[in-house]
């Protein structure tokens, strides 16, 4: 593996501070664009697919998913590494299960199965779209943190798309300088 | 839903295709008229597939 072409600074903060927010590890790595464009589309993303299924299809139940596999709540598992925006999730479920009351107002606390099937009769395939959208935010989120970790996959001058790279593209001939 | 409506969400897939394309090519190269282009490229290949697998499951349902 070659050295990497640019400064990742500390890469276990980095990447921690990718996964609390997106686009927050590359912008302490002083990659502030590529930090942008992490941050729009994953939260974009994630808080499209929220808005679409009414604050109410991000939550985490504690069950076991060998033993009650209808009840346990896969997207969450997506979602869980958008990190910060989806933290409220799992605070709320430990309330819960140590016998304290939702906190703020209830937001991202696990809805009850009459309101889940209101909302899925109401909004229809919106809540599958929407929960979908926020599971592969936080997937994608997964790419950005190994980004912030261990630098991009491709050192330009030797990616295979280098020669693919028409002139009018931009394209930089390859062992050319980025 | 109404037939318009449950047509208009498959417009939904677009900003999820360009979401996928722009963080997949990003984690890729650091420079950004490659990430532009490789994510230009991606989105289109992402699109034609999901088209031509649409058309395809289409074609089986309507014959069976």
């Amino acid at each position: 593996m070659t050295e990497p072409s640019v400064n990742l600074r500390n890469p276990a903060l980095a990447a921690l501070l990718a996964w609390l927010i997106p686009g927050a590890g590359h912008i302490y790595q002083g990659r502030i664009g590529k930090g942008i464009l992490y941050a729009i589309c994953i939260l974009g993303l994630f808080f499209i697919g929220l808005i679409m299924g009414e604050g109410k299809i991000v939550y985490w139940r504690w069950v076991n998913p060998l033993q009650n596999p209808e009840k346990f709540p896969l997207y969450y598992l997506g979602q869980f590494f958008v990190g910060l925006p989806s933290l409220p999730a799992l605070v709320q479920s430990l309330l819960e299960r140590y016998g304290h009351g939702p906190i703020l107002g209830g937001f991202m606390a696990e809805p009850s199965q009459n309101t889940l099937n209101a909302l899925q009769n109401r909004l229809g395939k919106l809540v599958e779209i929407g929960s979908i959208y926020t599971c592969v935010a936080g997937l994608l989120n997964i790419l950005a943190i190994y980004d912030a970790f261990d630098g991009p996959a491709y050192h330009d001058e030797t990616s295979p798309e280098a020669q693919a790279v028409p002139a009018s593209a931009g394209g930089i001939p390859a062992g050319g300088s980025v | 839903m109404n037939p318009s409506a449950s047509v208009e969400v498959y417009w939904l897939i677009l900003p999820l295709v360009i979401a996928i394309s722009l963080v997949y090519s990003a984690s890729r190269h650091e420079s950004w008229r490659r990430i532009w282009w490789h994510s230009a490229r991606l989105c289109v290949w992402i699109m034609g597939l999901l088209m031509m697998a649409t058309a395809i499951l289409l074609l089986i349902n309507t014959q069976v």
